[in-house]
């Protein structure tokens, strides 16, 4: 499945590392991209900042390291923030 | 003229306690400091834990005036002087002592609570007035100048800041300043107040934040907890020492210098053993002749290993007569006062023979195969040690010191 939330993703990691999109594939791992620690850290907080979601950091129960994990991850706290009731009150300035 | 050196007192505030005597203690007992983060309620924040100062009132230390003039670095500072100072029994009274007396202090970070503030003020409150000691507050200098404004000394004074290794790299230059015989004593250390919350939010991005506590160099560490604090040494020239009869805690004996020239974050073997190498070569030391390092030790996956591989460089089959351990696991990785407080340690192994643990560690990783003194202190008769700091940047500055004859 090719959506939005892949094609975004895909653009970061382009962006931030400078790789051709043409390389990338879902089942690569930042890894086989050879992609830096200190570029792997840069994709993880644009992809929190387009977002506005907070990625998981060394949880087993999520996959950071490869692409197909990233997008996983996005679209599921996508949808549980927009599940997420808004705040009963709003936030003071 | 290459003079001996030696170290003749000693201050420390931590996690841990709040004079270098609660520190060695805590440090020798394994009795980690790390605790939840406090003082961030309603922030959300990713950092769970951390070594923070508790229990402190600075009004205890300052009356408000001076406390005007103090970012918490700076307080930090002049709390660990006083007790170093006191202990040294050094009388800036006599002859031209305060001429001949350096002060250079290491900082990472620098006044970020002054920072923070400046920041809430400009960005959240949308008033453009800033307080007016704003920048005497926050100058990387400030611990350095305010510690020679107490005590009136008015030789070479200034700071170093090279992230994680400014305390060695500030003992490094107080070093050569006695050893040349340019002083004759130095007030030398490191001091860090960086659990702020723009500091917190920096390293959250970073991923390098155990959640859990610091463990280095065992398969289970999550990486590194931020500590904060300050410990402060007086150098002095050993004729000088003896001459007024002062109690000698241990020899300076020498320091090592490198930078890894390689990547901004990612540490490098080699150039951790070149600074060891360079230590010992500095303090004419033999590889058999050291029995403990402190250990840099972040926790973090990354250091531990690289470390290691470092130390078995220079050791080779010595490495494994060797003791190593990271006290970051009871007082947590305070930057810029990192090495400061780790001189703690080394004194107090040499002093009392004691080997502090590498506290909260589990299990043994195949990629660090030393002797880490795991949980629980051990005696050992120790000559000579080393204090490693390795710093972001590719900066390395190590210390050797020897036992006092």
């Amino acid at each position: 499945m090719s959506d939005d939330v892949q094609q975004t993703i895909f653009g970061i990691i382009a962006k931030e590392s400078g790789l051709d999109p043409a390389k990338i594939t879902m089942d690569s791992t930042l890894k086989d991209l050879e992609i830096p620690s200190l570029d792997a850290i840069q994709i993880i907080f644009e992809i929190e900042d387009h977002y506005k979601i907070q990625m998981p950091d060394r949880d087993p129960n999520f996959d950071t390291e490869s692409v197909r994990g990233l997008v996983e991850t996005v679209r599921k706290l996508v949808a549980e923030k927009d599940a997420a009731p808004p705040p009963a009150t709003p936030p003071t300035v | 003229m290459n003079r001996r050196v030696v170290i003749t007192g000693m201050g420390a505030i931590c996690a841990l306690g709040h004079d270098a005597r609660q520190v060695w203690a805590g440090m020798r007992d394994g009795r980690s400091a790390i605790g939840p983060l406090i003082g961030f309620d309603g922030q959300d924040m990713r950092v769970r834990v951390a070594a923070q100062v508790r229990d402190y009132d600075p009004i205890e230390y300052f009356d408000e005036k001076k406390l005007l003039l103090l970012d918490r670095v700076s307080q930090f500072a002049l709390i660990a002087a006083r007790e170093a100072v006191a202990q040294s029994g050094l009388d800036f009274d006599s002859g031209d002592l305060r001429q001949r007396t350096a002060c250079v202090i290491g900082t990472g970070a620098g006044g970020e609570q002054t920072n923070d503030e400046a920041s809430r003020r400009l960005y959240k409150e949308d008033n453009p007035r800033l307080h007016p000691l704003s920048i005497v507050r926050r100058m990387m200098n400030a611990p350095a100048s305010q510690v020679s404004i107490e005590f009136g000394v008015t030789g070479p004074t200034f700071a170093v800041s090279s992230a994680c290794a400014s305390a060695n790299h500030a003992f490094a230059q107080a070093f050569a300043l006695v050893r040349s015989g340019a002083v004759d004593a130095a007030l030398a250390g490191g001091t860090e107040a960086c659990i702020t919350l723009g500091v917190l939010r920096a390293w959250e991005a970073m991923r390098v934040l155990a959640d859990d506590t610091c463990r280095p160099f065992c398969k289970q560490r999550r990486g590194l907890v931020l500590g904060e604090g300050a410990g402060m040494f007086v150098l002095e020239d050993f004729d000088h020492a003896r001459a007024r009869g002062a109690e000698i805690l241990a020899e300076f004996a020498g320091a090592g210098m490198s930078a890894d020239a390689v990547d901004i974050v990612m540490p490098s073997d080699l150039g951790a053993a070149r600074a060891i190498r360079s230590a010992l070569d500095d303090a004419q030391l033999n590889t058999s002749e050291i029995d403990y390092i402190n250990a840099h030790g972040t926790g973090t996956p990354a250091n531990d290993p690289t470390e290691t591989r470092a130390i078995r460089k220079v050791f080779d089959e010595h490495a494994d007569s060797l003791a190593v351990s990271s006290t970051k696991s009871v007082h947590g990785h305070a930057l810029g006062a990192a090495g400061a407080l780790e001189l703690i340690a080394v004194l107090g192994a040499l002093r009392e023979g004691v080997l502090p643990p590498t506290a909260n560690f589990v299990d043994p990783d195949p990629q660090c195969d030393l002797d880490y003194v795991p949980n629980v202190a051990r005696e050992r008769d120790v000559r000579a040690v080393l204090s490693n700091a390795f710093a972001f940047g590719g900066l390395n500055a190590v210390v050797a010191l020897r036992r006092a004859a």
